[in-house]
């Protein structure tokens, strides 16, 4: 399990540094859009454009971060919710919304594995991946309708490993009573990593990455982001994981390494499905931002790759009661 | 027929745009909220006003069809749905004032989700809109409940249909099933804020015209609402002598 001092929300310095950077960045940002407004550097619509971005900020960074500074069962709750509103989003956006009784076993199938994460019994969370895949598969054959099915089917199951499975094992976390630095340092990497990937794109320039899928990602930006969040991560997840398996610099670059690329990885996933689609966002939620995939696409695959390696080295919740609900 | 990628209609579209869009597409939550309100109606309905439906053989057992009634009370979106079953049901969408029912986002919300009307706006409503709700009514299947005379009758008359009809079906094989509800003024007249539960109700069902082999011009689309207006009028119960 992840070491954690005894007190309240705030006794990892870890966490209390999160918060707070976060809130000096809101505000840096803030003072300096001001500032830009002021100097009449920005055309309006840009000026428009960043103050939306950042109000939106302004509101979803609370609701980001409260619940998982408040405890275990909130946690899971908001990863409910963001998993059933990615997963509405991608259905309207596919045309799979159509298919009823399929949306139907993938909702029933996301709230069953955060049931199973809320309960802390991880036989039956990860047992609901094949299980849902299996109804997912079989559901629409008593309908009589094989025209369609290969690609229903297939739409239904990408869904339901991307926002049910995989976007549970975030709130799985929450079942280790130290839980919260390692989220919200997942939380606040995969932005940082956003970032960074835009500003040393914009700064360094230079060939696309993948023109097709995403033309305003370059290599020098994907490099960099990969170098800053590694970075990051590496230090932050030094003083998270100290004294464990996990705290070797070799495996907390690797772990580092793995959010920057499994944040892109999860960012050009939602590309090529937006390209595929031929539209521009995938809702109209946050404004400034699109749709809640939009913001939250990075986190797609970065919570199952860094679930598993902290699983390996360090575990969760070992120490924790299992099956709380279910007995 | 080949199931292709193909976004909700309304994507893009925020939330209170998305509720008066004609493109608007019902998901999990407002099937859920529709099936529920249209049970409710028809439980009410049955207890309060002993409805009953004669001639239900004569309804498609599943969309693109358009119901047309004559028009006295708001119950008559209400009933005609309810008598509706099966896949119909859940894509049966009754087109109703934009400015009565559309008018606020709270009354835009419940017609939206509840009732699963869509808007039509007197004066404003654009060709484009209409011909929106014509491909609509073939692509997916829908079943529209639509009121031809335009507005309430206020004396129990049934006034003459306007050519709006004409312009979604004229043409094409898609069935116009004319109804007559009989009761519904004196269960919830125009001027009154409430039903009035104890008075009956029937709606009678009548077999289903075809426009096929009418053009899709004005002139076919007056000989539609005439040709449904005719039927509709029939079914109305004989005065007595």
């Amino acid at each position: 399990m992840i070491p954690h001092p005894e007190g309240g929300a705030f006794a990892h310095p870890v966490t209390t540094g999160i918060v707070l950077a976060t809130l000096a960045v809101l505000a840096l940002a803030g003072l300096a859009i001001l500032w830009l407004s002021r100097s009449g550097r920005a055309k309006p619509e840009f000026r428009r454009e960043l103050w939306l971005r950042w109000a939106s900020w302004c509101v979803l960074l609370p609701l980001m971060l409260s619940p998982v500074l408040i405890g275990r069962a909130w946690t899971i709750g908001a990863v409910t919710i963001l998993s059933l509103a990615c997963y509405r989003e991608y259905a309207r956006a596919t045309g799979l919304f159509r298919e009823r009784l399929l949306s139907l076993v993938i909702v029933l199938g996301i709230l069953a594995v955060n049931f199973a994460a809320l309960d802390h019994w991880y036989g039956f969370f990860v047992a609901l991946w094949p299980l849902t895949a299996c109804a997912l598969a079989v559901c629409t054959i008593p309908l009589d309708r094989p025209a369609g099915y290969i690609q229903r089917t297939a739409l239904a199951i990408l869904a339901f490993m991307l926002f049910g499975a995989g976007l549970a094992h975030l709130g799985y976390m929450a079942n280790d009573p130290g839980y919260r630095p390692l989220v919200l340092l997942l939380l606040t990497a995969v932005a940082l990593n956003d970032v960074a990937a835009f500003t040393c794109g914009k700064l360094i320039g230079g060939a696309k990455l993948l023109p097709a899928t995403s033309p305003n990602k370059t290599v020098s930006g994907s490099l960099g982001a990969v170098i800053v969040t590694t970075t990051l991560v590496a230090l932050v997840g030094a003083a998270i994981f100290r004294g464990t398996p996990l705290a070797n610099p070799v495996w907390l670059v690797a772990m580092g390494a793995l959010v920057s690329v499994a944040g892109q990885a999860g960012d050009l996933l939602l590309s090529s499905i937006k390209r595929d689609l031929g539209i521009k966002d995938m809702g109209t939620v946050l404004p400034g931002h699109g749709g809640v995939l939009d913001r939250f696409n990075s986190l797609l695959l970065v919570a199952p790759a860094i679930f598993h390696l902290v699983q390996y080295f360090v575990g969760f919740g070992l120490t924790a009661p299992v099956r709380s609900i279910t007995g | 027929m080949d199931w292709n990628l193909r976004p909700a209609r309304d994507l893009g579209l925020t939330p209170a745009d998305r509720l008066r869009s004609l493109g608007r597409e019902p998901g999990l939550i407002g099937l859920a909220v529709n099936t529920a309100w249209r049970r409710a109606v028809r439980a009410y309905l049955a207890a309060a006003h002993r409805f009953r439906v004669e001639g239900g053989e004569n309804l498609p057992a599943s969309g693109p069809f358009v119901m047309v009634a004559n028009h006295a009370s708001h119950l008559d979106a209400l009933a005609l749905s309810a008598a509706l079953r099966g896949p119909a049901a859940r894509r049966a969408h009754a087109l109703a004032a934009g400015e009565l029912f559309f008018g606020n986002n709270a009354r835009a919300a419940l017609s939206a989700y509840a009732i699963n009307a869509l808007p039509v706006w007197r004066g404003r409503s654009r060709r484009g809109d209409l011909d929106t709700m014509r491909a609509r009514l073939a692509e997916d299947s829908l079943v529209y409940i639509l009121f031809p005379e335009g507005t309430r009758s206020r004396t129990g008359a049934m006034a003459p249909f306007q050519p709006g009809l004409g312009m979604l079906v004229a043409g094409t094989d898609i069935p116009v099933v004319p109804c007559w509800l009989e009761g519904a003024r004196d269960a919830w007249p125009a001027e009154g804020r409430l039903p009035r539960p104890g008075r009956p109700l029937t709606l009678t069902i009548g077999p289903p015209l075809r426009f096929a082999g009418v053009r899709n011009d004005r002139a076919g689309w007056q000989s539609v609402s005439a040709t449904a207006e005719v039927a509709t009028r029939r079914l109305a119960p004989q005065q007595a002598p």
